[in-house]
Parts: C-alpha cells; sequence; structure tokens
C-alpha cells in the first residue's frame, strides 16, 4: 500500500515538474531530451524484454520500429499532404485508401475522427500490431537457433525492413527513399510519450514479475531445464518477440510523430546499437536499468553537442594528448594500487609515447595555419558510444543495475545487508554449541582429527 | 578448418537444387533476346572478380570464427581501413625526408614489434635482417617516389594486418572467455567506433581513387558486334586472390604455426596443453584476415573507383554471407562461398535486371535462409549445440 502511494506521489511529483517545464520559458533543450527519453525508453525497456529477460541476443529492433513508424505515419497523414506531388512515389491506393480518417468516418465512428489525439492513440495501436506480426516472423527462427548465429538472422531481417521501403515494388506504400513528410506532430507533446512510458512501465514490470516472466527468465538461465518445468518454449519464445515488437512499434510511431517525419535513414541499425548502449549500460535484464541506461545515452547524445562543435585543430591535438597522458597515469595509477610490478607495464608506453608527441607537436607547430584552423569533430558522440559499450563488456558486464530492479523498498526498506533481531537469534543458535546439538558434533570431529 | 566429410544425402539434395537451377537459368537465358555470348563473358569476369574480392574477405571472418568463434563485425572496416591506407600511400608519396623518417621509425617499429611477436622472431640475426628490410624497404618506398599500386597494395597489407592485431588486442582479448554474445556486441561497437574514426579523420566524403594504373586501362574487346568492357584489374583480382590463397594454403598446412592454427580451431584448450601459444595464433589469425582484407579493400577500390569510411559495411556483410554458405570455420569454404555469391549477384541482377533494387535485400535472404535450414554450410562442420 505504501509503495503504491509513493509510486503515485512521485509520478505525480513527475508530472508537475513536466507542468513547470512545459509553461517555463527556454526548457525547450531540456523537453526535447525529456521526450526522447521517453520514446527511447519504451524501445529500450522492450528490447531489454528479448535481451535481457529472455536471453536471446535480438539485433533487428530498428526493423520493428521501423514498421511501426511507417504505419503511424501513413494513418496519420493529413488530406492536404496527400496530393500527388507532395508524395511522388505513393501509390494512389496507398494515397487514397491507407487512411485511419477515412477508415473511421466509414465505420461511422466521426466523433473519434474528429479527435487527432484519439486518431494517433488508435493508429500507434495499428502500428503495434503490425510490428507485433514482424515480431511473431523475427521471432520464429528463434527456435531453430540460438546464439550470435540467432542474431545475425534477427540482424538480417532488421536490415531487410529497412531496405525494402527503398524498392521501387514497395515504394509505392512508403514513398522509396523520400520518406513520408508532414506527419501530424501529436507526440511531439510531452505528454503523449510521459503517458506511454508510464504505461509501459506498469505493463512490463507487471509482465517480468508474472508466470509470463518467471519462464522468461527460466529460459535465460536454462532452456532445457525451462521445458523440464513445463514451460513451453516455442509458445515464450515468439511471445516475448511479440510483446517486444509491439512495443518497438509504438515507440517507432512516436519517434516518427516526433520527428514529423519518416525515412529508412531514420531507423537504421545505429537505432538498435543505440538501444543496446542503453540496455547494456543500465543493466540487461533490468526495466528500470533500461531506462536509466536510455537516460544516459540520450543526454551524451542530445548535450554531447559541444563535441562536435567547431574548433581549432589544436584543441583536438591537445584533447588527444590529454586523453593518451590521462591513460598512460591511469594505468600506472591502478597497476600501483594493485601493487603489480613493474608499475608501468612496457606496452602502456605506446599511450605515454603517443601523448607526448601530440603533446610536443602541438606546441612546436602552435603558430602553424594547419593547426588554428577551425575543425569540427564529426562524429565524436557515435565514437563515445561505441567506447562505452566495448568498456562495459570488459569491465561491467552486468551494467550499472544488474538485473535488479529498482524499488522503494531499496530506499526506505529495511536493509537487507543488516540482520534483524530475529535472525540475530537464529544466528546466536546456530553458533552456539550448548543449543546447537551439530554443531557440537562436527567440532568434536574436528578435535579428534 | 578442415574439409569433412560431406554426408551423400546432402550432396544429392544440393546437386538437385543445383541442376533445377541450371535448368532455371538456361530457360532465363534462351528467353532473353540479347544476350549474346559477349554478355557471357562480361558476367563471368565481373563475377569472377567480385566473387575473389568477397572469397579474400570471407576468409577473414571465417578463420576469426574457426579460432575464437566470434563473429568479427569490424571486419568490413578493416577493409575499409585498408583501402583508405592504399589511398593515404598513394596519393602523399613521396614524402619530404623528415616526415618520411618520422613515420618508417613509427610504422616499421610497430610492424616490426607485431612481427616479432607473431612469429616467433626472437633469433637477434633473424631480428636484424627483417628490421632493415621493414624499415629500408618503409623509407625507401616513401621518401623516393610516387608510389605505385603494388607498393600500396604491400604497404597496405602490413598496416592493415597490425591494425586488426591491434584491434584484437585492445577490443577483444580482454573478453577471452566471455559469452559470445558479448564478443558479438563488441565486435559491433568495435565497428561502429571504426566507421565513425574513419569519419573523422579520412574525412566523410567519398574520395575518388584514381589508380593510374593500366589496371584501369580500357582493353575493351569485341566479340561479334558486342563489346566487352575488359580493363586489367578485372584479371589481376583472380589473379593476385589465387595468389594469396596458395601462400594462405601452403602457410595453413606446411608451417608449425599453420599446424598450431588448426590445433587451435580444433580445441584451443587442447592446443595450448599441447604447448600453442593460444593467444599468438589468435593474434596472428588476426593478422592474416586483416591482411586478406586488405588486399580485397585496395583491389575493390581500384574496381569500383571511389572510397569512403562506410564502405566496408555491405561487402562485410556479404562477404560474411558467403562464409555462411561456404560453411563458417572452414577456409575451401570460404572462398567457395564468395565465389558463389559473386556469381548469383551479377547473374541475378544481369538476368533479372528488375531485380537489381534487391541485390542487398537479396544478401540478408540468403544469409537467414542458409543459417536457418543448413547453418554448416556447404562444407563446414556441424557446429549445433549439444546437450
Amino acid at each position: 500500500m505504501r509503495d503504491y502511494l509513493l509510486t503515485l506521489v512521485s509520478v505525480g511529483l513527475a508530472a508537475l515538474a513536466l507542468y513547470f517545464l512545459t509553461v517555463s520559458e527556454g526548457s525547450s533543450g531540456l523537453l526535447s531530451a525529456l521526450t526522447l527519453i521517453f520514446i527511447w525508453g519504451i524501445a529500450a525497456i522492450s528490447l531489454n524484454l528479448i535481451n535481457g529477460q529472455l536471453g536471446i541476443l535480438s539485433l533487428g529492433h530498428h526493423g520493428f520500429m521501423l514498421i511501426g513508424g511507417y504505419v503511424t505515419a501513413l494513418l496519420m497523414l493529413p488530406a492536404r499532404e496527400r496530393r500527388p506531388f507532395r508524395t511522388r512515389l505513393l501509390s494512389d491506393w496507398a494515397r487514397n485508401h491507407l487512411d485511419l480518417d477515412k477508415w473511421l468516418r466509414g465505420l461511422g465512428l466521426d466523433v473519434l475522427a474528429n479527435s487527432i489525439d484519439a486518431k494517433f492513440i488508435i493508429a500507434l495501436f495499428i502500428a503495434g500490431l503490425a510490428a507485433a506480426l514482424l515480431g511473431i516472423i523475427v521471432g520464429a527462427p528463434s527456435l531453430r537457433l540460438k546464439g550470435d548465429y540467432l542474431a545475425i538472422v534477427t540482424f538480417g531481417f532488421g536490415e531487410i525492413v529497412r531496405l525494402l521501403p527503398n524498392a521501387p515494388e514497395v515504394a509505392s506504400f512508403t514513398n522509396g527513399p523520400l520518406g513520408i513528410k508532414g506527419i501530424p506532430g501529436a507526440a511531439g507533446t510531452i505528454w503523449w510519450t510521459f503517458l506511454a512510458l508510464l504505461l509501459v512501465l506498469w505493463f512490463f514490470s507487471r509482465l517480468k514479475f508474472s508466470s509470463y516472466g518467471r519462464a522468461f527468465e527460466g529460459i535465460r538461465e536454462d532452456e532445457i531445464a525451462a521445458e523440464a518445468m513445463g514451460v513451453n518454449l516455442a509458445y515464450h519464445k515468439i511471445l516475448a518477440f511479440t510483446i517486444s515488437a509491439f512495443f518497438a512499434g509504438v515507440s517507432g510511431g512516436l519517434y516518427a510523430s516526433y520527428l514529423q517525419s519518416v525515412d529508412t535513414q531514420t531507423f537504421n541499425f545505429f537505432v538498435t546499437f543505440f538501444l543496446l548502449v542503453a540496455i547494456s549500460l543500465g543493466g540487461l535484464g533490468s526495466i528500470t536499468g533500461a531506462l536509466l541506461g536510455t537516460a544516459i545515452v540520450v543526454l551524451v547524445r542530445v548535450y554531447g553537442g559541444f563535441l562536435e562543435q567547431p574548433n581549432p585543430a589544436w584543441v583536438g591535438y591537445l584533447s588527444g594528448a590529454v586523453l593518451m597522458l590521462a591513460a598512460f597515469g591511469f594505468s600506472a595509477y591502478i597497476r600501483k594500487a594493485r601493487r603489480l610490478r613493474p608499475v608501468i607495464e612496457p606496452k602502456h608506453f605506446i599511450f605515454g609515447a603517443v601523448g607526448a608527441a601530440l603533446l610536443i607537436v602541438t606546441i612546436a607547430f602552435f603558430k602553424q595555419p594547419w593547426m588554428q584552423q577551425t575543425v569540427q569533430f564529426f562524429g565524436m558522440r557515435k565514437m563515445l558510444l561505441a567506447v562505452i559499450l566495448i568498456l562495459i563488456m570488459i569491465y561491467r558486464r552486468e551494467g550499472v543495475m544488474g538485473r535488479a530492479e529498482f524499488s522503494w523498498k531499496l530506499i526506505f526498506g529495511p536493509r537487507e545487508d543488516i540482520p534483524t533481531d530475529e535472525q540475530r537469534q537464529q544466528d546466536a543458535w546456530l553458533s552456539n554449541p550448548d543449543l546447537n546439538p551439530g554443531l557440537k558434533e562436527e567440532g568434536d570431529d574436528d578435535a579428534s582429527a | 578448418m578442415t574439409a569433412s566429410k560431406i554426408s551423400s544425402r546432402s550432396t544429392i539434395v544440393s546437386l538437385l537444387i543445383g541442376a533445377v537451377l541450371v535448368v532455371l537459368l538456361g530457360a532465363r537465358i534462351n528467353s532473353l533476346e540479347n544476350y549474346t555470348f559477349a554478355r557471357v563473358v562480361q558476367d563471368f569476369l565481373n563475377a569472377l572478380t567480385l566473387g575473389s574480392l568477397y572469397a579474400l574477405i570471407a576468409l577473414g571472418y571465417t578463420m576469426v570464427y574457426g579460432i575464437i568463434r566470434l563473429i568479427n563485425f569490424a571486419h568490413g572496416e578493416i577493409f575499409m581501413l585498408g583501402s583508405y591506407f592504399a589511398f593515404y600511400a598513394m596519393t602523399l608519396t613521396p614524402l619530404p625526408w623528415a616526415i618520411s623518417l618520422l613515420v618508417t621509425v613509427l610504422l616499421g617499429g610497430t610492424v616490426l614489434l607485431v612481427l616479432r611477436s607473431l612469429f616467433n622472431l626472437e633469433e637477434p640475426k633473424r631480428t636484424f635482417v627483417l628490421s632493415l628490410i621493414i624499415f629500408g624497404g618503409t623509407f625507401f618506398l616513401l621518401t623516393f617516389r610516387k608510389m605505385g599500386w603494388v607498393e600500396g597494395l604491400a604497404l597496405s597489407m602490413l598496416a592493415t594486418g597490425v591494425a586488426g592485431v591491434l584491434l584484437e588486442a585492445v577490443a577483444y582479448k580482454p573478453l577471452r572467455g566471455a559469452p559470445r554474445e558479448s564478443m558479438l556486441i563488441t565486435a559491433i561497437a568495435a565497428s561502429f567506433f571504426l566507421q565513425n574514426f574513419g569519419q573523422l579523420v579520412f574525412g566523410a566524403r567519398v574520395r575518388g581513387f584514381n589508380a593510374q594504373t593500366i589496371l584501369n586501362k580500357p582493353l575493351n574487346f569485341h566479340i561479334g558486334p558486342e563489346t566487352v568492357y575488359f580493363t586489367g584489374i578485372l584479371v589481376v583480382v583472380p589473379l593476385i586472390t589465387a595468389l594469396l590463397l596458395w601462400v594462405l594454403n601452403m602457410f595453413v598446412s606446411r608451417t608449425r604455426l599453420g599446424k598450431a592454427m588448426r590445433a587451435t580451431a580444433q580445441d584451443a584448450e587442447v592446443a595450448q596443453m599441447m604447448g600453442v601459444n593460444v593467444n599468438q595464433v589468435i593474434a596472428l589469425t588476426f593478422f592474416i584476415g586483416s591482411i586478406l582484407a586488405a588486399a580485397a579493400g585496395v583491389m575493390y577500390a581500384i574496381r569500383f573507383g571511389q572510397i569512403h569510411p562506410l564502405m566496408g559495411l555491405m561487402p562485410g556483410i556479404k562477404a560474411f554471407t558467403a562464409a555462411v554458405i561456404g560453411g563458417i570455420g572452414s577456409l575451401p569454404g570460404a572462398v567457395l562461398g564468395g565465389l558463389l555469391l559473386g556469381f548469383i549477384e551479377i547473374y541475378v541482377v544481369s538476368l533479372f535486371p528488375t531485380l537489381s533494387a534487391y541485390k542487398d535485400v537479396f544478401a540478408f535472404v540468403l544469409l537467414i535462409l542458409i543459417l536457418l535450414f543448413r547453418p554448416s554450410g556447404l562444407v563446414g562442420e556441424d557446429l549445433t549445440e549439444k546437450v
């Protein structure tokens, strides 16, 4: 009861904070960052179901999101955007018939058709269903394959889905490489994404502790044992893929609506990579961890822009030198703390040497025009994400949260590492030879031996 | 890494499928009116070239998978690095002697260190001769004249081999013994890192790779009224590939290190107990794989005339498909798969021009189908997990 109240209060507080953010001036950057966190959070949580809870490495999530994005875009496209010259490759049939507005009016549901919000919810639902259909197809190979082969198959599916919209025959539905523009930005309001994320959090936390969630985790730990315990492998695997794809489709729809446009480059393999970094960082198998990881990764992406600002070239050389020297010093520090000899490992001299060389070059050629010219380091953020992922894999494979979930017990509950009085009494009983005859005998045995 | 026995049933099935395909192709060729003998020759040459390139890249995938069961996602980026190294070697030379000296010391030193650790060259005399060759050769190549494609190819192969060894040491070595999924994730991250590193260092734009060589000179000839568009590269690629394959085969089958490699592929643990330095063998595998990828990268750049930092993506995926078709872990399988994929790609586009938009999709479909229905490939060993 207390936990529910706390949850309600904190959600209310978050909503209040969001409200103040939306009314205050100059917070649009933060708002769009939050919107992105919510959208990507949904996608990351859904990917976490397969990668973390089911224990199958899936690399095709961008395909699900793409389907969701395109379906939402087509269904929501307003009448004025459906003119032939705007959407040159879209066939007349697709232009005229794939229209949620018409469908609803045809069913006599004018009330829904008049509200863009209601239409958006329905479109998102249909987008989710379309993605879920693909999820069944992508999930089917998991019955035959395992491990990295399966990962490659899911990657292949994702890439096929990404490449298909550009093909001439399919372009009549997807507008080809031009993509679909002019989607009404209903999700641009942060409230939509916030509500969607709350729903997803609720659903996935319920799912995780249900019999289905236990079955997924059983499959992750040991398929054969799970099957022996009566878990239907095929059903549960496909189910996980379907659920995950559904919510990926929803988040794809939200993202398309946030951008107000969708094309094949919106959902390329980088999307899956990005989500993979997020859930690995947060902790595979943890829903709140996935959200935390997403927040970190999105913030790196949004606020890491300064890394790619135009700068004089010497800034780059200097930061390279500082990084190299720092790595050199850090390795020496670690080895010293661990009492390893020699303090400086011979091959780590390369960091020091390169760093020193860069420093010397920077100082020696500081006046040269090529040192002063302005350059931009595009791709620094992506490189940073890649480095983060490699470091996680090497040094902390379980991520920040591991498989633990955030819970109120964690903050307010009794601490589990300090024994309660009752536990102490039990321990005393266990260790007291007068009260515990088993202990006495053992001790005697030891003494005689 | 050994060609295993193929069961008679699967042979019959493969032969049947092959026969059906041949009949279908024949029918299609018959129905195409403008499919003349000249086009047959042209397609054959193109397919052989493309297939050779795929085979070279696929060898790197298959060797690494055979040794440490890692799908080296970053292999396509190694291929990209190879073409860029050659590009810079061929456009920036001749360098002023001071810079050339600096580059020689840095590059030659790294190459020498890596080669020494890979090939057990502790003997002082050998090391001296080797360092003389490497330092002298690099300095000579960099300083005196504009580098041609042969020198560019050689230098790029060495440098890329070293880059591959460094990649293994930095990203994969700390993960020895980790779950295979973790290693795959690391490989994907390494691939992304190298792509963006390439964009940062080499620039994101497409560059023309104008090897002013005899290789790109049009040597068109006629068969009847039709022209066959022919350049030297169409012959050189298969020849160099054949040469490299011969050297590789000799290395793997005849030398002590090759034997150590085969042993490690069969069972790393037992090989280690028998005194094989497994770390060295793994580094060596990456070195050889990267060398082959660099050769493919340079020839790919000469063949198609342009390079960019994301160029490794599709050839990488296709070569991986080729490795899977052949049976991942098997060297002859990778070559067979590469050639097969090259021929399939060229002939599908040539015979069914409307399908050319699905060229890339087709590679993925093939990959999925093979993984699903014959994960051991054409000649590979069975890798399915046993209880």
